[in-house]
């Protein structure tokens, strides 16, 4: 009894008082696939499911739980930055949106919606690290999912920006728009401290704040612009004047 | 012949909605579901639910901006609720009644027959 005492104890010292709404954050946004987990668990012990009704459930499943560990990983990820050394290479940006376009379509297209690349034509190249950088794009897309309506698609999208000194790369959706109040207290706190859970629902606080974490490290930010039909969330990061020297 | 009870549920995460519509569904039950709350508000003005089933966190005004207009609105505000989150032992059921909140379930812990049995039991 004392020993488990002394656990908790230990357990409660290494969280201070700053890192709470950060843990409640985080433990409610795992909470959300967790439990969709065992609802479409409990769901496939009912005997009348045909085959096919018990092959989509359980690839709801995997897709739900891949969810869950991408979140987890991006909270190891972002626990151990300060302690890591990060390579900076110059890297395609519309290949970053095309690999989270690829990897983001077996969900999106579960849920009935579709994530798809604006190409461009002009090349251009960033600066960063492209697990980073994949990462925060990855967040958006996942979150811009429970945005989107069912007939519009979610857009990814790079370019340079007008000063050519830095590389943007968004995530529109088309949704329903935030209420102003909402969003004004959304956009000064983004990415740099955890939001309230009520600012967006689902898998914005938290991996806003990560995605933030991650740009930081790249010397980057992020942002978003609301719009009356839906949000765009970007990070800013270094153009690479690679390109220009040719 | 006792009337077909029909419940709206709002849900906006699908698969979670899919899976409260099914076991409704099975139960009987006549079932819509709508994501948000602007569209709950289009649903509840135009289908006149026997329930409603709501999630607290939604894209765009959450539960208890549709609570408050419910409230405004003498039909509506009729309309018994079942809050189904994932956030339950943050709310208690009587705080909220005067909101016409009936019970509270919690997603985390609750099994799929709970909530007919719910829904059941408000309509009582």
């Amino acid at each position: 009894m004392q020993g488990n005492k002394d656990q908790i104890k230990k357990g409660a010292l290494l969280f201070n008082e700053d890192e709470l709404p950060f843990l409640v954050t985080a433990s409610h946004e795992l909470k959300s696939p967790l439990a969709l987990v065992r609802q479409l668990a409990l769901a496939l012990e009912d005997s009348a499911l045909s085959e096919s009704e018990r092959a989509r459930i359980a690839g709801q499943i995997l897709l739900t739980s891949e969810r869950a560990l991408r979140l987890t990983t991006d909270l190891s990820r972002s626990a151990r930055l300060e302690d890591s050394l990060f390579e900076m290479e110059p890297l395609n940006p519309q290949q970053i949106c095309e690999e989270v376009a690829h990897e983001m379509t077996p969900l999106y297209r579960a849920k009935g919606h579709e994530i798809r690349v604006v190409s461009r034509y002009r090349p251009i190249l960033a600066v960063a690290n492209k697990d980073l950088l994949r990462r925060i794009i990855l967040n958006f897309a996942d979150n811009a999912l429970h945005y989107a309506g069912a007939d519009t698609p979610v857009e990814l999208r790079a370019g340079a920006q007008s000063n050519r000194a830095k590389i943007r790369l968004s995530v529109r959706d088309y949704g329903p728009a935030v209420p102003a109040d909402m969003w004004h207290r959304l956009e000064i706190g983004l990415g740099r401290t955890v939001q309230p859970l009520h600012m967006r629902p689902q898998s914005s606080g938290l991996g806003l704040f990560v995605a933030g974490q991650f740009a930081r490290a790249m010397q980057g930010e992020i942002g978003a612009t609301r719009h009356h039909d839906g949000a765009t969330f970007y990070v800013d990061v270094t153009a690479s004047a690679q390109l220009s020297l040719l | 012949m006792t009337k077909t009870p029909f419940v709206l549920i709002v849900e906006d995460d699908e698969w979670m909605a899919q899976q409260h519509q099914r076991s409704l569904e099975a139960a009987g039950m006549k079932v819509e579901v709508v994501s948000h709350a602007l569209a709950a508000m289009d649903a509840l003005d135009t289908t006149k639910p026997d329930v409603l089933v709501l999630d607290v966190l939604l894209a765009g005004p959450n539960a208890f901006t549709l609570l408050h207009e419910m409230r405004s609105h003498a039909d509506l505000a009729a309309v018994p609720v079942i809050l189904c989150t994932n956030s339950a032992e943050q709310f208690a059921q009587d705080d909220l009644s005067a909101y016409g909140v009936r019970r509270v379930l919690d997603k985390t812990k609750m099994h799929p027959k709970d909530l007919e049995a719910a829904v059941r039991k408000v309509l009582l």
